[in-house]
Formats: structure tokens, C-alpha cells, sequence
């Protein structure tokens, strides 16, 4: 499956939204009204989806989910 | 002090959740006291509760909120909502500055913060929800509210023990007399069916360990009792100022023109066996109101169902209210849902509210020898016109607080 989706996959199933309210270029924060503790379980979440270890400054609440795309896409590659 | 008017209700409890439901149960004199069924609570010593298990039928939150939150505050959340109903009251169009919240909680919001601790110890801290800072402290749910509703204006949560949400309703209605707030969601809520909570309640030791026979457990005033059993829910009420009420043409339900607060200084558990400082916080109370004991038609009881407890009550009741002690209505409704701790006092003044409402004192269940010197009414409810009502919570150690309640003519 490719990263995108698994990132969609993990929002939508941590923050109990709908999949349609999810948009790729819109910052999560403006797009789904996500806080900062919202964001410290999505880091969580998303270390352990991709065995990888992310800093809070590499993913805020104000990155898009193509952002958040590029910096796991980045990891993974390493 | 200035009178304040109670305008809207808000109540969840195991005898029902909204006034209806609610008021149906009590003046039926129902018991909803039950084994514990949430977990295996059989090896505690008391493993009974009134317990609350439809509440999500009566919620309109997301599961995205639900997940932060604590059980507490999601009753609390209900309760509000429905008083704010109940009252008539758009919020959206309130000035959510000149808004407030006054809770009153004792133990905080134990199922999500225990559920927590359990993770860490072996997940380790990674485990922890981020949400658990912000869900099981005690202010938790008055933080929910005002994020909910957007509201604003100075509030504050109560942490008295039992006495909490009295205490809260009677500081609520000090900031109102002084027209800092146009007005105000008082009340308080409790969880403590859950196996840390029950735990600590079972060392405490004042719960009844009836297992066997559930509905005649708690027993308030009983020569043959042995203590309370917990129950969970939330009581909230909206309070205003009498010409804010006026001018929106609503009815007040009731008017609250007392309050008086003492604390024993006695014991780190128990209350000081004579009630003096119960009696002098009931004569505050009466003072606040402009109003004689004589006055007074109707008595809602602590009722811990220890006898210490209840002994000590009965005699600041004497104290105050002399021969005419035997004469008032007094009675102790929460024998049949059980205790809610820091939200017994908002659920008993709602009680007592409905009462004078209705022309009808519910019932205390399971008083089948009372102790000496009350005039209790008990088994069936009793139909009688109240005018004023005194309520009575107290906290462990002998925290006192009395409210007066008057019915508007």
C-alpha cells in the first residue's frame, strides 16, 4: 500500500474522522481542527506504522498529509 | 444575600437520566442498586454499585471526543446539555464571557487514568494516551464544558469530598448575588464504578457489604445499617438572577436563598459525633435566608448509612430545629440510586426541587427501624406541600454544607 494511504489509513482510524474530510494539501489543524495533543498521538502512531522515529518539529499540526508524506517517504528511504 | 433562581435541570443518574425518567423513578421509590457488572468486582468486599450503562443513548458526542475524555466528563456533558434544555437557553446567543461553570467532583476520573497507569507499567510511557493529562483530574470536566459550549466566564471546580457539588452550587450563587455572571452551570458528577476507584471507596469503609440482597443494601438512618453504596452520575442545574429570569419569561423552578459552610476539625475520617459545626452551618443557612427553623417544611438528608455519621446528623438537626424536629418531613432519596459522592449534593438538590414541584417528598428505602428522632418519611412517597427546603452534604472528615431551597410564589 503505498505511504499516502497508510497515513490517510492511520487519521482516520486515531482521530475518528471520515475520510472525505482528509484533504492532501491543507494543513491538518485548518482542515480537521487537529490539536497538539491530537498531533503527539498521531507522531506516536505514526513511529510505530513505519518503524521510524520522528521529531515533533518534523510533524506539527500545521503539516499537510503531503508533508507528512514526504518526511516518512524520506526515513523509509534511509 | 440576593435569592437565585434555578431554571433549568440536568440530571444523570442510575434512576434515569433527565428529569422525567428521573422524577418518575424516585416518587415510585424504585431501587436501582445492582451487583457491578462493568468488570469482575466479586473479591471486593462490596462489589455493588448504582451504575449507569445507556448513557451513549442520551449523547450526542463524537467518538472523536469520547476517546479524551473521561466518563465523568461525558456525564457531565449530558447533564449540561439537558439542563440547558430544559431552561430554554441558546447558549450561542449568550454573552459566553458573562457565562460561568461551578462543579463539584471528589475522586476525578478514575477509569481513564487507571486504564493509563496500567499501560504504563507495561508498555511503558510510550503506552500512555496524551489525552491522560487532560482527562481524569477532577476540573477535567468543567474544562470539557466550557471548551463544548465556548463559555468563558469565571468558573471553578469544587473538590470537597461528598460535599463538593453543594458546595459549588452555593459559591456559584455568591458570584451570581454579586451580578459577576448573568448565569451559571452548577452542579458536580462523579464515576467511581470502576476497579481503582471501588477500591479506594472499600478502604474507605463506609460501604455497605450487602452483596446478597443489592436493593436493601443502602439503608440511611437504619439501625441495621452498614454503610453506603456508590453510585455514578452528574447533576447540573442552570442558575440566574431573578430579573434575568423575569426578563426572558421562563419559570423559576426554584429559588436558593441560603447556604452556610463549617468544617468539623475533628477527624481526618470521621465527623465530630455531636454536629455542632453541622448545626451551625444549617444556622448560617437559615440566616442567609431570612427564614426561622420553623420555616422550614421539608429536610433532604446526607445519609452516609454509618452510624457515626447519621447519629451526628440527626443531632445538629435536634440542635437547630429543637422539638420541631419531630415534626418537619425529612427523608434521604439517594437509598434508592445509591451515593454519588462530590455529585450527591446537586443530585439531592435537584431531588428536592422536583419535590417541591410535584407536592411530594420521595421516600427513603430500607428504613425499617429508624434511628430515633426524625420524622422520617419512608418507603412510599409522601405527598406534601413544600414551601422551603434545607439539603444537607457532608464530606469525609466533616466537611459541611447546607443549602435552602425555596419554592416560588
Amino acid at each position: 500500500m503505498e505511504t499516502k494511504t497508510r497515513i490517510k489509513d492511520l487519521l482516520v482510524k486515531l482521530l475518528k474522522v471520515k475520510p472525505e474530510e482528509l484533504k492532501d494539501d491543507l494543513n491538518l489543524s485548518d482542515s480537521i481542527g487537529v490539536d497538539s495533543t491530537e498531533m503527539v498521538e498521531t507522531l506516536i502512531a505514526l513511529e510505530k506504522e513505519f518503524g521510524t522515529k520522528l521529531s515533533p518539529k518534523e510533524i506539527t499540526k500545521f503539516s499537510t498529509i503531503n508533508d507528512i508524506d514526504k518526511v516518512i517517504q524520506s526515513k523509509i528511504a534511509k | 444575600m440576593n435569592k437565585i433562581a434555578i431554571t433549568g435541570i440536568g440530571v444523570v443518574t442510575p434512576s434515569g437520566i433527565g428529569k422525567r425518567q428521573f422524577w418518575a423513578n424516585i416518587k415510585a421509590g424504585r431501587s436501582f442498586i445492582k451487583e457491578i457488572t462493568r468488570f469482575d468486582a466479586s473479591k471486593y468486599p462490596a462489589h455493588i454499585a448504582g451504575q449507569i450503562d445507556d448513557l451513549e443513548k442520551y449523547s450526542n458526542l463524537s467518538e472523536r471526543l469520547l476517546k479524551k475524555i473521561d466518563a465523568f466528563s461525558h456525564m457531565a456533558l449530558v447533564a449540561a446539555e439537558l439542563a440547558l434544555e430544559d431552561a430554554k437557553i441558546d447558549i450561542k446567543k449568550e454573552d459566553l464571557n458573562l457565562v460561568g461553570i461551578f462543579l463539584g467532583n471528589a475522586i476525578g476520573g478514575w477509569l481513564y487514568a487507571e486504564t493509563e497507569l496500567r499501560d504504563l507499567y507495561i508498555e511503558g510511557r510510550e503506552g500512555v494516551s496524551p489525552y491522560m493529562a487532560s482527562a481524569w483530574f477532577p476540573a477535567a470536566p468543567q474544562g470539557q464544558v466550557s471548551i463544548y459550549y465556548g463559555i468563558k466566564g469565571f468558573s471553578k471546580t469544587v473538590v470537597a469530598d461528598r460535599a463538593s457539588s453543594l458546595m459549588a452550587i452555593g459559591y456559584a450563587r455568591t458570584i451570581l448575588s454579586k451580578n459577576k455572571l448573568n448565569m451559571i452551570l452548577g452542579g458536580g458528577m462523579e464515576a467511581p464504578v470502576t476497579p481503582y476507584a471501588l477500591l479506594c471507596c472499600n478502604t474507605y469503609g463506609a460501604l455497605s457489604k450487602n452483596n446478597a440482597h443489592p436493593e436493601s443494601a443502602y439503608r440511611p438512618f437504619d439501625k441495621k445499617s452498614d454503610g453506603c453504596v456508590i453510585a455514578e452520575g452528574a447533576g447540573i442545574v442552570v442558575m440566574e438572577g431573578l430579573q434575568r429570569v423575569k426578563d426572558r419569561a421562563v419559570p423559576a423552578f426554584a429559588y436558593i436563598s441560603g447556604y452556610g459552610t463549617t468544617c468539623d476539625g475533628f477527624d481526618r475520617i470521621n465527623p465530630a459525633p455531636g454536629g455542632e459545626q453541622l448545626a451551625r452551618a444549617i444556622k448560617m443557612a437559615l440566616s442567609d435566608a431570612g427564614i426561622k427553623p420553623e420555616e422550614i417544611d421539608y429536610i433532604s438528608l446526607d445519609g452516609l448509612a454509618v452510624d457515626v455519621w447519621d447519629k451526628a446528623e440527626i443531632a445538629a438537626i435536634k440542635s437547630v430545629f429543637g422539638s420541631h424536629s419531630k415534626n418537619i418531613p425529612v427523608s434521604c432519596p439517594k437509598s434508592m440510586f445509591g451515593n454519588l459522592l462530590g455529585a450527591s449534593g446537586a443530585v439531592d438538590l435537584i431531588i428536592t426541587v422536583l419535590a417541591m414541584e410535584h407536592g411530594l417528598i420521595p421516600p427513603t428505602l430500607n428504613l425499617d427501624e429508624p434511628l430515633d428522632g426524625l420524622n422520617y418519611i419512608r418507603g412510599e412517597a409522601k405527598p406534601y406541600k413544600i414551601n422551603k427546603a434545607l439539603i444537607i452534604s457532608r464530606g469525609r472528615g466533616g466537611i459541611n454544607s447546607v443549602l435552602v431551597v425555596e419554592k416560588p410564589q
